[in-house]
């Protein structure tokens, strides 16, 4: 944390301009309430209706209790779109970028090596492009056609040309995510790994332990906090990760990458089911609230 | 260490960034390409795809539809969120530690799990398929990071030489501006660069907002361009992509320096 600590409050100046505070924090408090809260609560109550786009119950919608709740958790179609979620979190954000991101924090470290802004900066690239383009560079990639740059590598060696998004579907939008992501990743890492003192390294080095042993009891250790942090955000940020896989897959084929995010949209624009849609929007706000709280518990700010 | 053990970590560090980087041969190649198409060829270098960008009847548009949304709305954000910040900062009231906390919860709701309420919000007060509607939340999505952000860097700023300028006479806003404006530059850069790097990229708010082909972004028109399969000009697309990746990189290399000297940290890492 960078942030300096307030200067000591002193109430009685304080008070001079009290009438000014709804002038200053009121265009905040209010565009926050109208566009992001009341959303979230007017989403709430859609839950409980069968809204629906187009036709009769788009004039009339009706309040039907909890019936899209028990819909959707009797849907095999919804249980395994929180399925594909939870596969996509764990393959790509959990287990490839942080591998690949504590890689690259970890290499990034070492004093001897030349060239560390270009590396770094080549690994923050998939991060700050726009998703679209990402999107697109990779749709070139995992072409199905013979000189796709993935049939083309596979060509190197000996393999028959395959249609990776149709084939593989998940995997093919995991291993994208992982790309996107590693930067931040690593990021967030560096940062931390600045905290942990060189001489400890040393004297476990000395003491003769390897690499892969001073990781493991001497600089994981240490980091576990941030590194958990970085979990539960990632979590929670991949979690909402739509345009990338919409993008490359519209959720098919058949239903085999229709993420949670995705299958909110399709419901609920697509085949105008407005109420289910927002029910399923509901499950998903409260499954990231409760992984938002913990993180905004442990995160340690101060305000 | 042995040069073994360097070479092999060398090694390894060059692959993950070629991993990294060649998906984006695509783009490069094509954009300068005459004859490009889907995949990666050697290109018949010519700039013959920008000039269709920018000649062509619909796609300028596109490139003017981001640039009104995402600087009306960094605008928005960055002229609301210094003000909010200020109060945060420097006034002690109920309910700010609360407020504070709010924001930070807020921030990591992602967009899919409110999207659907907020269409049907944003239609029932008329405010879809308009620019200011989509402004308006896009400024509105993007002010817990500028307020964690300004109010981090107006902490930095020290009390006594608002109150100084108190004695000399100044009002409040006087203060305000003749103080903390000027000293909240790295901050404000960072900010900026943060949400218009965010409303710039958007892809779902835009796609359930607007209907009109008029007011797309360029998001959505790139998304709309490639899904036409059958006619894709594909030299047109990379270098829509190409064009698209300009402003963000811009704004990047003005405001770098800004973004390593705020309080980003604390934004961000928690």
């Amino acid at each position: 944390m960078t942030s300096v600590p307030v200067p000591v409050a002193r109430p009685g100046r304080r008070r001079r301009d009290r009438g000014m505070l709804p002038l200053l924090l009121g265009p905040s408090v209010l565009l926050i309430a109208v566009f992001v809260v009341a959303p979230a609560g007017y989403g709430i109550y859609l839950s409980l209706t069968n809204t629906q786009l187009t036709g009769f119950a788009a004039r009339d919608p009706q309040f039907v209790g909890l019936d899209n709740f028990r819909y959707l958790l009797g849907s095999d179609d919804f249980l395994a779109s929180l399925g594909h979620t939870g596969q996509f979190v764990l393959f790509s954000a959990i287990i490839g970028q942080t591998v690949l991101g504590m890689l690259a924090a970890l290499l990034l470290r070492r004093t001897w090596l030349r060239g560390k802004g270009l590396f770094g900066a080549a690994i923050l690239l998939p991060m700050v492009v726009p998703e679209v383009v990402a999107a697109l560079t990779w749709a070139s990639v995992l072409s199905s056609r013979e000189d796709g740059t993935f049939n083309r590598l596979i060509g190197l060696f000996g393999g028959a040309s395959a249609a990776p998004l149709q084939e593989w579907p998940m995997l093919s939008i995991i291993i994208v995510n992982i790309w996107r992501g590693i930067a931040f990743a690593m990021i967030m890492f560096q940062a931390a790994l600045e905290d942990v003192p060189d001489e400890l390294i040393e004297a476990s080095r000395v003491d003769g332990a390897g690499a892969i042993q001073v990781f493991r009891y001497v600089t994981l250790p240490l980091i576990r906090g941030p590194v958990f942090l970085y979990l539960l955000l990632t979590t929670i940020t991949t979690v909402g990760v739509f345009g990338l896989v919409y993008f490359l897959t519209q959720g098919g084929p058949g239903s085999a990458t229709q993420l949670t995010s995705i299958y909110i949209f399709q419901h609920a624009f697509q085949y105008s089911q407005i109420g289910l849609g927002s029910a399923a929007s509901v499950i998903l706000l409260v499954l990231l609230m409760t992984l938002g709280l913990t993180y905004v518990r442990l995160a340690k700010v101060d305000v | 260490m042995t040069t073994l053990q360097r070479a092999m970590q060398t090694v390894l560090l060059t692959m993950l960034a070629l991993f990294c980087l060649v998906p984006f041969a695509w783009v490069a190649l094509s954009a300068v390409d005459a004859n490009a198409g889907p995949t990666v060829g050697a290109p018949t270098f010519s700039l013959q795809n920008f000039t269709e960008f920018f000649t062509n009847a619909d796609t300028p548009r596109l490139l003017v539809n981001s640039l009104i949304i995402s600087v009306s709305a960094t605008a928005l954000n960055l002229a609301c969120g210094i003000l909010g910040a200020y109060a945060l900062s420097r006034f002690r009231f109920r309910g700010r530690k609360f407020f504070m906390f709010s924001i930070l919860l807020i921030r990591v709701i992602p967009a899919p799990a409110t999207i659907v309420a907020l269409y049907l919000l944003m239609v029932r007060i008329n405010l879809d398929n308009s620019y200011l509607g989509l402004i308006l939340v896009e400024a509105a999505a993007a002010l817990p990071v500028t307020l964690w952000l300004l109010k981090g860097t107006i902490d930095a700023i020290p009390f006594e030489l608002e109150e100084a300028a108190w004695m000399d006479g100044s009002t409040r806003f006087g203060a305000i501006r003749k103080i903390i404006l000027p000293l909240v530059g790295p901050g404000l850069g960072a900010a900026a660069m943060l949400t218009f790097m965010a409303v710039w990229g958007d892809f779902l708010t835009p796609l359930v907002l607007l209907q009109s082909p008029d007011l797309y972004p360029l998001s959505i028109g790139l998304f709309r361009a490639f899904s036409a399969f059958n006619q894709v000009d594909w030299g047109v697309l990379a270098a829509s992509a190409v064009i698209y990746m300009v402003p963000p990189a811009i704004l990047y290399g003005v405001l770098r320096r800004h973004l390593l000297r705020s309080s980003l940290g604390g934004a961000i890492k928690g």
